[in-house]
């Protein structure tokens, strides 16, 4: 029997290994996903409410900001806590409530970001609440935008002939097109996107190594 | 995002020679981002475009009713189909676009189409992928039915938030199953041959 002779040490690589991505685990990920989904549902039924009145004050803000004069106010409905009221202050009272729509149905994809950032194994806790922090905000500013192209398709496209008169083919076109792509596949994929651009590197192959420049 | 940057800037070290420093460190995510961004956005213009809609969008839509239609007969309830609205004498439902499960294959097939990997991957990842949407779908269209001829008070948050919510979720965990089980080692292989 010969003795195997002792492997040389290992040549130290060109980039450090603090450098490289920890190794994504897709099994304990599932896991995670499971127990994440309810603090992440939880929180988000508590904040709605409050988020909903949040959401309509600042995007009829963001709303005056398209307009001269300001004209549009957002209130919430009376009949629950979901819906929002576009009204515009300059229609007769009879018509001045333009339309109604369901403000939680633009944020619930919150409840997919935050288990998607709470379930990503191998991260301390501190980080992940901190990466998601910094997604959710993000989110407030994509919902605000879309409170804003909500409006102005309302106006371009939903209030017959006033829209035909106060907006052009391609007005109608960029904000009825526009709202459809914030609020359909933008919309459903922003949480996928931000946890992406988190945690992408620990799901591409490991970078290849070039060797030290002489 | 800014780990392995910090980890430098931290360390005090220089980065290593032949190591991607500033933006270049994240050209690879930055670029599956944007191509991504890019496939979605093109994607869903292209769906939208009404000889499209017409021509398979509307059509597609159908077939889901009937297939849903057939399945919830099999389960006992007594519906008509009338191209995509299904009836029974409890209640009706009307499959529109955002029902048929489409929204996500296409966030599906534009983060396999962006992700740097072997076309054969890709090949598989479409395929089954999207064969295990379009049943994640078949059972969310069943629900929803049932849920408005039993439980109308929950259909409202059941169609928007509850079933949405899940069928993108399951299109992001076959995103990642198939990046980290499929694409990766594949990549690793043939990176490896040459």
């Amino acid at each position: 029997m010969t003795r195997r002779k002792k492997s040389a040490p290992a040549p130290v690589p060109a980039i450090s290994p603090a450098a490289e991505p920890v190794p994504f685990d897709t099994r304990r990920f599932l896991r995670n996903l499971l127990v994440a989904f309810v603090p992440a549902v939880l929180v988000w039924l508590v904040v709605t409410p409050f988020y909903n009145r949040f959401l309509l004050a600042a995007g009829e803000n963001v709303v005056h900001l398209t307009e001269s004069p300001d004209v549009t106010e957002l209130l919430p409905a009376a009949r629950d806590h979901h819906h929002g009221l576009i009204t515009r202050r300059d229609f007769p009272p009879s018509r001045r409530l333009t339309h109604t729509f369901r403000v939680t149905d633009l944020h619930f994809h919150l409840v997919l970001l935050g288990a998607l950032f709470l379930a990503v194994p191998g991260v301390l806790l501190r980080k992940r609440l901190a990466d998601l922090g910094v997604a959710a905000l993000v989110s407030v500013f994509f919902h605000l935008v879309l409170v804003l192209f909500w409006v102005q398709f309302v106006y371009a496209t939903q209030l017959g002939a006033w829209s035909a008169e106060n907006y052009g083919a391609f007005g109608q076109n960029f904000w009825g097109l526009g709202k459809h792509l914030l609020d359909l596949p933008f919309k459903l994929a922003l949480p996928f996107v931000l946890w992406a651009a988190f945690h992408l590197d620990r799901l591409l192959p490991r970078r290849h190594r070039e060797p030290n420049a002489p | 995002m800014a780990k392995r940057t910090r980890s430098r800037e931290t360390t005090g070290d220089p980065a290593p020679v032949g190591t991607p420093t500033g933006w270049r460190a994240y050209r690879r995510e930055i670029t599956f981002l944007v191509l991504f961004l890019v496939l979605l956005g093109g994607g869903f213009s292209f769906i939208a475009w009404t000889p499209v809609n017409d021509g398979f969008v509307e059509p597609f839509t159908a077939g889901i009713a009937r297939v849903s239609a057939v399945t919830l007969d099999l389960l006992g309830q007594d519906v008509t189909r009338s191209g995509t609205i299904i009836t029974s004498d409890r209640f009706a439902v009307n499959i529109r676009n955002g029902c048929n499960g489409l929204e996500t294959v296409l966030i599906f097939l534009a983060a396999v189409l962006a992700f740097p990997a072997p076309w054969r991957s890709r090949a598989v990842g479409v395929v089954l992928g999207v064969a295990a949407i379009q049943v994640v779908n078949l059972v969310r269209v069943v629900a929803l039915f049932l849920t408005g001829a039993y439980m109308p008070d929950l259909f409202d948050a059941s169609h928007t938030v509850i079933w949405q919510t899940v069928v993108i979720l399951c299109g992001v965990l076959l995103w990642i199953v198939w990046a980290d089980r499929f694409a990766r080692p594949a990549l690793q292989r043939d990176a490896a041959a040459s």
